[in-house]
């Protein structure tokens, strides 16, 4: 009985040194030298340590990826894909010019942007990094500058992880809660409840994205990344006051405009200064803008 | 003794552990190693950024040869050609098997059971189960947005157009 408790002390130690251990911890009972006896106690201890570990930590990139993935495949079952490629090109070189300048956490994967052909005017931040945005949208931008905008604003829920917020708690410590289960159920059954948990992190997500909106907070956080990423980039920052009173004004709600705070509200949370503004170029962008979206 | 010798023992034990542990936690300089690609299918990169120009892909499951370390990025070799993958190529790669490290032999993945790939979050593996349980989910769209890039010259040039930095 004392083998058993000091070969589970020592277990309980490599566990306790951090996730990076976790795994490995599982070894331990691989080992040449430990009992046939003991074996079973270590394995199931080592797996379920593992798990009160991963009901502990955040949500690794890894793991934003997939979700992100699965919010965009449910937007892209609703919303078609744009076949224009010149179009789709044009967009992801707007969108990786600001996304460039972005601070915060990057995507694992990098970003990617893509058009939807919808008339209705909206974007979409999906976690992990897929940006989406209808032609409706692009068609009530005015310049290049906005589209450059509207697509910075997205980039900043992404790398601010919003949707990712979305996710509740309760689903999240879900996991905690199979660890409990480990013992009696040995090693049956576990990844189905995962996939569940995996479908209902997708869903939280995708009615903040698509339904409910983001909070007040996220909105106004991803706005003044927006107005960095602008300025950084060489926009004209202004270009997000003018979209969002461009939206405004059409009476809209979807994608950058939102629910909630109001236009005003917002405007004053930029108080954007129009001496910063690089308007030099901005009629060439306008140009090509106009090209792209008239072909 | 023979008391101190019983309490010694499994501290003995914990440091044979750490010892493989220590082992085990990265590429040995000069000594190639093989892993798995398990996150689906990857970009190979000419240089260490995502930015950079993509070679060509590397489907899911397939093996490379791990170059060397850089940061976030590791060189690898596939397929007779060597390039770039993200740290995150390999996020889902399963327990290494230990056994033959010390004898300098190549380091393979081992098979985990379903709890061990529980265990580890939302993986590939949850996504296939998730996309077989609904296929009117339009992944093979989100396959396709992946593979969208911007060729680092042309994105240069397009900022260049713009006044853009």
């Amino acid at each position: 009985m004392k083998k058993v408790a000091s070969y589970l002390l020592m277990l309980g130690l490599l566990v306790a040194c951090g996730g990076g251990c976790g795994t490995v911890a599982s070894t331990v009972a691989g080992l040449p030298g430990v009992p046939e006896s003991v074996k079973p106690a270590v394995d199931i201890a080592a797996k379920t340590g593992e798990k009160a570990v991963a009901a502990a930590r955040e949500i690794t990139p890894s793991e934003e990826y997939y979700l992100g993935r699965g919010v965009a495949a449910r937007i892209l079952a609703r919303y078609p894909l744009s076949k224009d490629e010149a179009l789709q090109t044009y967009v992801n070189k707007v969108g990786h010019t600001v996304a460039a300048k972005a601070s915060g956490s990057r995507p694992s994967k990098g970003y990617h942007f893509a058009v939807l052909e919808s008339s209705a005017a909206n974007s979409f931040a999906c976690p992990g990094g897929i940006i989406l945005i209808t032609k409706g949208m692009l068609q009530a931008c005015a310049n290049e500058d906005q589209l450059a905008a509207v697509l910075a604003h997205e980039v900043g829920h992404v790398a601010n992880r919003d949707g990712i917020a979305s996710i509740s708690q309760a689903r999240w410590t879900e996991v905690a809660t199979t660890a409990g289960t480990e013992i009696a159920k040995q090693y049956g059954g576990t990844l189905g409840q995962v996939v569940a948990q995996f479908e209902g992190a997708i869903d939280d997500v995708f009615k903040t994205v698509i339904v409910n909106g983001y909070s007040r907070a996220a909105e106004e956080n991803a706005d003044r990344a927006g107005v960095q990423m602008l300025k950084g980039a060489g926009y004209n920052p202004a270009a997000m006051s003018a979209i969002l009173t461009a939206m405004s004004a059409k009476g809209g709600s979807g994608g950058i405009l939102g629910t909630h705070p109001t236009v005003t509200d917002r405007l004053d949370n930029i108080k954007v200064v129009a001496q910063e503004a690089n308007t030099q170029m901005e009629p060439a962008r306008t140009q090509r803008f106009q090209a792209v979206l008239r072909r | 003794m023979n008391g101190e010798k019983r309490v010694w023992r499994p501290w003995r034990r914990l440091l044979i552990v750490l010892l493989l542990l220590s082992l085990a936690a990265g590429p040995s300089v000069g000594t190639a190693q093989t892993f798995k690609t398990v996150t689906g299918k990857q970009q190979l990169y000419a240089t260490p950024s995502f930015s950079g120009e993509v070679l060509g892909t590397v489907p899911e499951g397939s093996e490379v040869t791990i170059i060397q370390q850089s940061g976030a990025w590791s060189q690898v070799e596939y397929q007779g050609q060597q390039g770039w993958l993200p740290a995150q190529a390999f996020a889902g790669s399963k327990k290494v098997d230990l056994s033959g490290l010390l004898q300098g032999k190549v380091v393979k993945e081992s098979k985990t059971d379903e709890v061990a790939l529980a265990g580890k979050g939302f993986t590939p593996e949850v996504e296939a189960d998730f996309r077989q349980k609904n296929p009117s989910l339009r992944y093979d769209l989100v396959d396709q947005i992946e593979q969208f890039t911007v060729n680092a010259a042309a994105l240069q040039a397009f900022r260049q157009e713009g006044g853009l930095r």
